[in-house]
């Protein structure tokens, strides 16, 4: 489980002149740096709001970038927030981040502004000094920074350098005066490798060291010594234990040193145990005196006895320890752990979330469902190593087995055969079979087309016998037989009906089909109408005109062509005659071409112009128009000519 | 003896493993380490067989079995049958199972004398189960998942059940079972119990991610080490509490 209070990812803050660098360089690298006099007005205006936005946006992202990267006080953990109180002043903190964003809006308006500017300015070298003013503007803002980007950076460092202490896990809080054996005692119950010297305030800053107990994992913090004083003298030093104390739902072994060698009487260290108990209200409390192998509770006066003894009130419990024999330490760290565990599951039983849980603090025992008895299976080599093991532990006190017992292991194998990857491992070494010789037998996988896996069981062709003659025998008591002639009349109705029922289904199912008009239908096939000429000039009769014309017409076009090619010049003559009539060909208006009648041309006329209406209305060029697509096709005007370039210059 | 074990950087052991009272399988990995793991504990006790099945390492995943015999599906070749009969001891049946459900492992879970099953398996395979292994089969769903294999993994001793099993399913599958259950994690807050956790009645594996807390309650739950099921509502009931809520 990781702390959700981890400071350590923080990014560098840079210093003022280094941010500085930083912001314009990127911009200098990232907009385009070639602008001519010659260029369009706008392009040059374009170039240079370019720079001056690009440079505002940059120090936007980094000043926002430390705005959210740094923990907000109001956001973080009582116990975090008191913390970095007192290491680095609150009010400084908050002012610090406050005046970086009011610099982030400053440097955002002064883009803003130059950015408007910038619109008027008429030639390359008003645009020039217009940017050059602008970032000279940001880059103003930003130096007044400097004092708050160094603070922030040490801070930064510092933070990053904090324990990491989880403030909701289990905790165990080692305080009291200074050197009364704080750190000795936690050096003892966890790995932590706190410095530990003979002189007062060894320890500067909180410790946090980790233990297991209780299949749990605990989390103890060494503070530093407190002196008994008001709240306002103290220190920072001292300040820290008191926010841990303050803030940690924790176990408090408070330490007295009853021999007074840290330099403190008994009672300076009894007052500051009163002084400070209002922080151990509703805190499992421990009273620890320590370093008993120089003094215990029995050797000291009377008077300072009976202080100590006071001091023992409801939920707080006395304890004697010593680092330096290890005496009574286990029993101090049980206790302590003991009874904030106790107090924890309390509080999380009347919580919501137990419910959740519940089922995974039961164990279901079977109730006997009947009287099979269900053993259990452990080998007589497992008993017999267990009690091998019992015995040997026994003997020789606690020291470690040898669960192996010199036995060759795959892997050492593996090492000696060249290592993973290279070494093969034997898969058949530890075949069971009858004789030790058949391991390494090969054996085909196929033989005479078979495969030999399918005879694998010897009697397999008599089972197989077997299995035919029993089915030969299901056939002949007629097990497989259709009981297709039992069918009696009543059935014989039924299926008669329901074939009747079917046949009626089709039949109402077709005609629907066939009636249903929404139906989609393919187009028909328009037919080749033959007519003939008596159908011709009744159709021309109809309409009310003449068809003897037509008649002799079509008997002219019926006519058989003569065998020969050669035709009498007379009947030649006659013919040509006729066409000369017609020596100016028939105009044949197309726009009327395919209408029937003057009525359809009419109605056609009528519907084009109105399609047209609109067009012209709007005066598009329709498809019609002549269009130049383009009046200077690139492949024409671009490339080497074979007489030089296409520059024309 | 609970030991914690890693197949080549994954925690899903019983995917790569099968351990029952009379053979461990174990699959063919690129370093003997895993192997080791299981030799080490095993070795001298029960063959520990290295295996494919189907040409696969998920052989944990696959086959189901126990004391009695060994279940694997159709798809094995010829060949690593032939391989694990030569292994197996001559008391160990083993059966190619032709089931639509041929992750055996996932769907069928069981001890030396009762088996669980996926609510939907063939009634054939239910009596190939039945037959082979010698066990009574109950159709069951285990929280609400039919993959019983997958979520719980259960010894002649106990068995460690789905961390969402309500208390009324617990008592129900523990009088199927006749062995005490409990509901749990392993692999740090897995709950696919059968695939960070193989055990038998003796000695239990876990996943390498398996925390002290999760180890305690398999060892008490499997009674492994002289440890009794009693220990998880009396002297651990207080750091369950504490961890879980």
């Amino acid at each position: 489980m990781s702390s959700i209070y981890n400071f350590k990812k923080i990014a560098p803050v840079p210093e003022a002149g280094d941010f500085l660098d930083i912001v314009l360089s990127k911009t200098q690298r990232k907009t385009p740096t070639v602008v001519h006099p010659g260029y369009k007005i706008t392009r040059i205006r374009q170039f240079y709001m370019r720079k001056v936005k690009y440079t505002q946006e940059t120090f936007d992202e980094k000043l926002h970038q430390i705005l959210t990267e740094f923990p907000v006080l109001d956001n973080v953990h009582p116990f975090y927030a008191d913390l970095m109180n007192v290491l680095y002043d609150k009010d400084h903190y908050k002012l610090a981040l406050g005046q970086l964003n009011t610099a982030k809006h400053l440097i955002d308006s002064v883009g803003k502004d130059y950015v408007r500017l910038l619109k008027f300015g008429d030639s390359l070298y008003r645009c020039k000094q217009l940017k050059r003013a602008a970032l000279g503007r940001m880059a103003t803002v930003m130096k007044r920074q400097k004092d708050s980007l160094s603070y922030l950076e040490q801070v930064r460092q510092h933070l990053a350098r904090l324990p990491s202490i989880d403030p909701n896990t289990r905790t165990l809080i080692v305080c009291g005066y200074p050197n009364v054996g704080k750190s000795s005692f936690m050096n003892k119950v966890t790995r932590a490798d706190v410095d530990v010297q003979p002189y007062a305030f060894t320890t500067k800053s909180l410790f946090v060291g980790h233990m297991d107990y209780k299949y749990l994992r605990w989390q103890v913090i060494d503070t530093p010594g407190i002196l008994d004083h008001p709240l306002e003298e103290r220190n920072t030093i001292e300040m820290q234990s008191i926010t841990a104390l303050a803030h940690l739902r924790a176990s408090v072994l408070f330490f007295i040193d009853l021999s007074e060698q840290c330099g403190y009487t008994i009672s300076d260290q009894i007052s500051l145990f009163h002084s400070i108990k209002p922080l151990f209200a509703n805190k499992p409390t421990l009273l620890v005196m320590s370093k008993t192998d120089v003094c215990t509770i029995d050797d000291v006066r009377p008077e300072e006895r009976q202080l100590v003894e006071n001091a023992v009130s409801d939920g707080v419990s006395l304890c004697q320890l010593s680092s330096y024999h290890e005496t009574g330490i286990t029993e101090t760290r049980d206790l302590a752990c003991d009874r904030l565990l106790q107090q924890r599951v309390e509080m999380k039983l009347k919580g919501s979330k137990i419910s959740g849980v519940l089922n995974r603090i039961n164990v279901a025992q079977p109730g006997r469902r009947d009287t099979v008895e269900r053993p259990v299976h452990i080998p007589e080599a497992v008993l017999r190593r267990r009690q091998q093991l019992q015995q040997q532990r026994d003997a020789a006190g606690d020291d470690e087995d040898d669960e192996t017992m010199g036995r060759v292991l795959e892997r050492d194998l593996e090492i000696e055969g060249g290592g993973a990857g290279v070494y093969n491992v034997d898969l058949k070494k530890r075949y069971l079979l009858a004789s030790d010789e058949w391991k390494y037998d090969v054996i085909p996988e196929i033989i005479d087309g078979k495969n030999v896996a399918d005879f694998v069981d010897p009697d397999i062709e008599e089972k197989l016998a077997e299995l035919e003659r029993e089915e030969e025998k299901l056939a002949a008591e007629g097990l497989y037989d259709s009981p297709d002639e039992s069918m009696d009349e009543e059935e014989r109705r039924i299926r008669d009906t329901a074939r009747r029922i079917r046949e009626r289904k089709q039949i109402i199912a077709q005609t629907s089909h066939i009636n249903d008009v929404n139906r989609a239908k393919l187009t028909a096939k328009a037919k080749a109408s033959v007519s003939t000429t008596e159908d011709f000039s009744e159709h021309l009769q109809r309409l009310g005109l003449n068809p003897a014309l037509a008649d002799e017409t079509a008997q002219r076009a019926g006519r058989k062509r003569g065998r020969s090619e050669s035709q009498d010049p007379a009947v030649k003559m006659a013919r040509s005659s006729s066409m000369a009539a017609r020596a100016v060909s028939v105009i044949r208006d197309r726009s009327v071409m395919g209408l029937k009648d003057e009525r359809s041309r009419v109605a056609t006329e009528k519907s084009k112009s109105m399609a047209m209406r609109q067009r012209n209305l709007m005066a598009r060029a329709g498809e019609a128009d002549r269009a130049i697509q383009s009046k200077k096709p690139k492949h024409l005007f671009t490339g080497k000519r074979s007489i030089g370039s296409n520059d024309r210059r | 003896m609970a030991v914690r074990a890693q197949f080549e950087n994954n925690n899903e052991i019983g995917v790569f493993s099968k351990l029952t009272n009379s053979y461990c399988l174990v699959a063919i990995g690129g370093s003997e380490n895993f192997y080791s793991v299981f030799e080490s504990e095993l070795g001298d006790v029960i063959p520990v067989v290295h295996t494919s099945i189907a040409g696969t390492r998920i052989i944990g995943r696959l086959t189901a079995g126990n004391k009695n015999g060994l279940l694997v599906p159709s798809t094995t070749t010829d060949q690593e049958l032939q391989h694990l009969r030569n292994s197996l001891p001559d008391n160990v049946r083993i059966q190619r199972v032709e089931e639509r459900l041929s992750a055996l492992g996932n769907v069928i879970a069981c001890n030396d004398h009762v088996a669980l099953v996926h609510p939907e398996i063939d009634r054939d395979t239910e009596e190939i189960i039945a037959d082979v292994l010698g066990v009574e089969v109950f159709r069951q769903t285990v929280a609400d998942n039919v993959l019983v294999g997958s979520y719980c993994s259960i010894s002649n001793q106990g068995g460690l059940v789905h961390p969402r099993t309500s208390v009324q399913d617990q008592d129900e599958l523990s009088s199927l079972l006749q062995v005490p259950l409990v509901a749990g994690t392993v692999n740090r807050g897995s709950d696919v119990i059968g695939a960070g956790l193989v055990v038998n009645d003796w000695v239990g594996f876990a996943g390498m991610d398996t925390t002290s807390t999760e180890l305690s309650v398999v060892e008490s739950i499997f009674k492994l080490q002289d440890a009794q099921p009693t220990t998880i509502v009396g002297k651990m009931r207080d750091a369950l509490i504490d961890t879980h809520s």
